[in-house]
């Protein structure tokens, strides 16, 4: 078993009233599993996923990533297992302007400590295995939405994540442009690794091995 | 992982020009002002310590006491006989060197003119370091009729360095006689307070050395060098006893003869290295560059304001533009970045800006260098730079801000939690006190500067326009040693056969101030002139009551004297006319002729003191006061020079117009007035480059609300008005604040000024329109630009 939430709250706390954002929150997820988070705007998917991906705390229950309790972990740690596990890509690709597709491509790596000849050799096995290295020395603004959105995907994988989340990967795409993201995920899936995007396309979801249905913050 | 931060820091560098502009400059102007004025203090705090053996080198001086042991004044001169009965019997003392400075007239080929020179001891080159090109420094002062002079007369007078052996011509009453040079030196260093061109040997005669009423008169300069391990404070105590002992019976019959009642001073030894920056006891007396340390201070202070200005708008641009960053950072965060790698790579940038700043700031040191020796009285040189103290202190200050400027960005935009830039739920909290109040801060100084400066600008004008009791216009002044009235007639009579000119007046060189009795038993202070009956019209110098000098009468010459109105204050008379003054010590009586209407006789920094005029002929007249008719200078002065030169070819010759002479007497104020400007300028221009890159964030951030208002109907006066509104709101608060702090010092300063301007409203009114109007325009220029773009475009852009 790859993770496991149980009985998880999450909430803030707004004049004087406590607003739920997460509401007892029972899921577990298995290596290798494809899993479509869904539900209406505002229902809590992301912050479902942010939580999942420990960029977001929560304030009840209970988190296990593999064999580590996340909710008793320190932060240095906790940060560390995501680096090393967990790969993000967002709806609005968050690429670095400033750097080009491989520099950005590279950064995570810079941060995880590789040699520079190591970098080299994985940036290289990325551009190729997304057909874009033609695109290296370009920066993000000089490419399309679609393009953008596979070198995020790119970067998300270039350390070897387990686990990938996805926060409406497709949303500011065509559709044919979605469709080949979501292909790409089903290949990634079938090489093993683990995805769990949020989508409001029913066909996005129809990649996935599993629906999960949110409604202001409670799975139904 | 740093090639990395490198790029990016050097990216962002290039993509935000305006922003790295406004950085770079700002910053280069605070380092420049900051590296000039540690040039200066270094300068400064390095006098005198070139000679070899200076930390046993003092100057014996003392301080003064009134009747009642109160301590009243220090004095940094001293006599003859100090230096040889300290050194005499005090065996901790190893030697004395005194230095007299005088001027002495010498002849350079046809002409006469009158150099400054010092005499000193033998022993003047063993004492202090003074490196001589050429003859022997043990010896060259031995001999009379010896003369040292510096390389750069060595070249002026002969041509040569290579001057030993060769004679110059010093006049000796009537006559020219013959020195020889025995040695050439090198100049004098630019931080010496001791300077000269031309050393003589200092001769005292036997009787002199002899004579115990010595130690009463000081006009020279005495250095001691004590040998390693002297006790100083036990020193002093000897040399206080020596000092007692030796004057006990002088000290009676002056009192006894002359009413001193004054308590005996008490001699101390002055470190030779303290001199320079000390107000109390200044290198004076032929010693030169005493500088007042205040001086240091305000220039240091005013470099840290501009820097720190500098440094503000580095760290109010980088908040500003914290939400582009930020959503960076939470990227670099998502893809593994730590908090601490995100803070190097923020201090990384702040260093690289630092860089570019500081190259920028070593070009324009060496660009200011020459306005700033101008301004600050030296010749500091930009190889100063190269010294390995210096260079660290720079470095130093490198470091120092690039931490200051980086260090906040660094540390607030790094806290922020990814979650909350990505999903946009970050928000600068729209108070944003901390750029409000840096923005206030910036403006408070600069408007600070700028009152300050308008201040010392009407002041100035004040000094140099104000109406001086007397005409100093049209007045060419002359000095003639040793003047007869004989002599005087001559040379008024054959000026009076040239048209244009419209009087001459003699009146002894320089002031004297001196003391008489005035009553029963009062006595006063006052300058005592002596000129001749053509002075008081010459200089327009009006009459209150009674009458000027005249032939008509006499006995003017000898009974009879003029006072100012002070003189009638300070000494108490109803009805001057017909009171007397009493010299008793020559016993001399005068009667009141006339009563003159004070006139600045002094600079307008000083209050007008009691002055008083006689005719004595016995006294020699010293200055010449010619006034020519209104745009005759030319013909006049070429007549003058004619006359005075036919009729003294021995004397040297040269003039100056009173007038500018008079203005020439607010050097240091006209100094002040150019530093100011050049502060104010620099810390407003900073200021608005910081506000300008404000107002461009600001009108970015807020496209679309600006785009949304035009569609729906606000003019281009409107979107301008929203945009200017919040920052000149700032400038107000600045100008709140600046205004009573400016009134203050501004009040403070002008205290020492006994003439001095009312601060009115005006000041600070015009003063306050201009900071505004100067800020306005910064941010109008972007306002107008914000306001006038297409609607459509800004609201597609989003
Ligand atoms: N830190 C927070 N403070 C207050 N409200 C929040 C915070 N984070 C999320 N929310 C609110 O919680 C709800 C769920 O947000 P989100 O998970 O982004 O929804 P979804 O991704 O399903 O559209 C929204 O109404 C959002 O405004
Ligand atoms: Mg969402």
């Amino acid at each position: 078993m790859l993770l496991q939430l149980n009985n998880l709250f999450k909430w803030v706390n707004s004049g004087g009233q406590r607003i739920f954002l997460l509401k007892d929150i029972n899921l577990e997820v298995e290596e290798g599993e494809f899993i479509s988070i869904m539900g209406p705007s505002g229902s809590g998917k992301s912050t479902l996923l942010n939580v999942i991906g420990m960029l977001d705390a929560f304030d009840e229950g209970e988190y296990h990533f593999l064999d580590e309790s996340v909710h008793t972990l320190k932060e240095k740690h906790r940060a560390n297992l995501y680096k090393e596990y967990i790969g993000f890509v967002f709806q609005s690709y968050h690429l670095l302007d400033e750097l080009t597709v491989k520099e950005n491509l590279e950064m995570p790596l810079i941060y995880k400590n590789f040699k520079g000849s190591e970098r080299k050799a994985m940036v290289a096995d990325m551009l190729d295995r997304f057909s874009i290295v033609g695109k290296k020395d370009l920066f993000p603004s000089q490419l399309s939405g679609g393009q953008q959105q596979l070198v995020g995907i790119a970067r998300a994988l270039i350390s070897n994540p387990k686990l990938i989340l996805a926060d409406e990967p497709t949303g500011n795409l065509n559709s044919k442009q979605g469709e080949e993201i979501m292909d790409i995920f089903k290949q990634l899936n079938d090489d093993g690794v683990t995805i769990i995007q949020v989508t409001h396309s029913e066909k996005n979801a129809e990649y996935g091995s599993r629906v999960i249905n949110l409604l202001d913050g409670r799975m139904i | 992982m740093l090639k990395n931060y490198f790029k990016i820091a050097w990216r962002n560098l290039v993509k935000n020009k305006v922003y790295s502009f406004i950085n770079i400059s700002g910053l280069s102007l605070g380092l420049a002002c900051a590296m000039l004025i540690i040039l200066y203090v270094k300068d400064e705090v390095s006098y005198d310590r070139f000679h070899k053996d200076g930390e046993h080198i003092y100057r014996i001086v003392s301080q003064n006491f009134n009747e009642s042991g109160v301590p009243d004044g220090m004095n940094s001169s001293t006599g003859f006989l100090q230096g040889p009965r300290f050194t005499e019997d005090i065996p901790d003392i190893k030697e004395y060197v005194r230095i007299q400075s005088t001027r002495r007239d010498v002849k350079i080929g046809a002409e006469v003119a009158s150099l400054d020179l010092f005499y000193a001891d033998p022993n003047f080159f063993s004492m202090f370091t003074f490196p001589v090109l050429s003859g022997n420094p043990k010896t060259c002062l031995s001999e009379p009729f010896s003369v040292v002079i510096s390389e750069e007369l060595a070249l002026t007078q002969f041509g040569t360095t290579n001057a030993v052996g060769k004679t110059m011509m010093f006049r000796d009453n009537e006559d020219f006689v013959p020195y020889t040079v025995t040695a050439v030196s090198q100049k004098s260093p630019q931080n010496s307070s001791i300077k000269f061109d031309m050393l003589l040997p200092l001769h005292v005669t036997e009787k002199d050395l002899a004579n115990n009423f010595n130690w009463f008169n000081s006009f020279l300069n005495t250095f001691v060098s004590l040998r390693p391990g002297a006790n100083v404070s036990l020193v002093n105590d000897k040399m206080q006893d020596l000092y007692l002992a030796q004057t006990s019976e002088t000290a009676k019959i002056i009192k006894e003869q002359y009413g001193n009642n004054r308590l005996p001073p008490k001699h101390f030894l002055q470190p030779f290295t303290d001199m320079h920056l000390n107000k109390e006891l200044p290198a004076q007396n032929g010693l030169t560059d005493a500088s007042n340390p205040t001086f240091s201070y305000i220039l240091s202070g005013i470099a840290l304001f501009i820097l720190l200005i500098a440094c503000i708008n580095f760290v109010n641009l980088t908040v500003a533009r914290s939400v582009r960053r930020s959503q960076e950072i939470g990227i670099r965060k998502v893809v593994g970045g730590k908090r601490k790698q995100l803070v190097f790579q923020f201090l990384g940038e702040s260093f690289l800006l630092c860089f570019f700043a500081f190259a920028m700031a070593i070009l324009l040191v060496q660009l200011a260098l020459p306005i700033f020796n101008g301004l600050a009285n030296k010749q500091l040189s930009i190889s100063f730079l190269l010294d390995a103290k210096l260079v660290l202190g720079y470095v130093t200050l490198f470091v120092i801000t690039g931490l200051l400027a980086g260090f906040y960005p660094a540390l607030v935009l790094s806290k922020y939690s990814p979650v909350d830039t990505l999903y946009s739920r970050f928000m600068l909290s729209g108070k944003n006190y901390l750029q409000k109040s840096l923005v206030v801060l910036q403006f408070t100084l600069a408007s600070l500067l700028i009152i300050c400066t308008f201040v010392i600008y009407e002041q100035f004008n004040f000094l140099t326009t104000q109406e001086l009791g007397y005409d100093d216009t049209d007045l060419v002044l002359l000095q003639k040693n040793n003047l007869t009235p004989d002599e005087f007639d001559t040379f008024k009579a054959r000026l009076a056969s040239h048209g244009n000119i419209l009087n001459v007046a003699g009146k002894n060189a320089g002031y004297w101030f001196t003391v008489a009795k005035v009553g029963a038993d009062k006595q006063i202070d006052f300058a005592n002139e002596t000129v001749n009956q053509s002075y008081i019209p010459t200089l327009g110098i009006q009459l209150k009551e009674g009458r000027n000098f005249s032939e008509d009468h006499p006995s003017d010459a000898t009974q009879s004297v003029l006072v100012n109105e002070s003189f009638v204050k300070e000494a108490g008379w109803k009805d001057p006319i017909g009171q007397t003054v009493d010299f008793w010590y020559n016993d001399e009586k005068y009667n009141v002729i006339g009563v003159v209407k004070d006139y600045h006789y002094e600079s307008l920094g000083l209050t007008i003191r009691p002055q008083l005029f006689t005719m004595k002929p016995s006294y020699d007249l010293g200055m010449l006061y010619v006034k020519i008719a209104p745009g005759s200078a030319t013909s006049s002065i070429a007549n003058i020079e004619k006359v005075f030169r036919d009729m003294f070819p021995f004397d040297p010759y040269s003039y100056h117009f009173l007038e500018d002479q008079n203005y020439q007497s607010y050097e240091a104020e006209a100094k002040w007035k150019q530093i100011m400007l050049f502060s104010a300028i620099l810390t407003i221009f900073i200021s608005c480059i910081g506000l300008f890159g404000l107002s461009v964030l600001s009108a970015e951030k807020r496209t679309k609300e600006i785009g949304i208002r035009k569609v729906l109907g606000a003019s281009i006066n409107n979107v301008v008005a929203i945009l200017s509104k919040d920052f000149i709101k700032l400038v107000l608060v600045a100008l709140l604040i600046s205004i009573p702090v400016a009134w203050a010092i501004a009040h403070k300063w002008l205290e020492n000024y006994p003439y001095r301007i009312q601060l009115g409203w005006q000041v600070f009114g015009i003063a306050s329109l201009l900071v505004i109007l100067i800020a306005l325009s910064t941010i109008s220029f972007q306002s107008i630009r914000a306001a006038v773009a297409n609607p459509s475009d800004a609201l597609k852009a989003q």
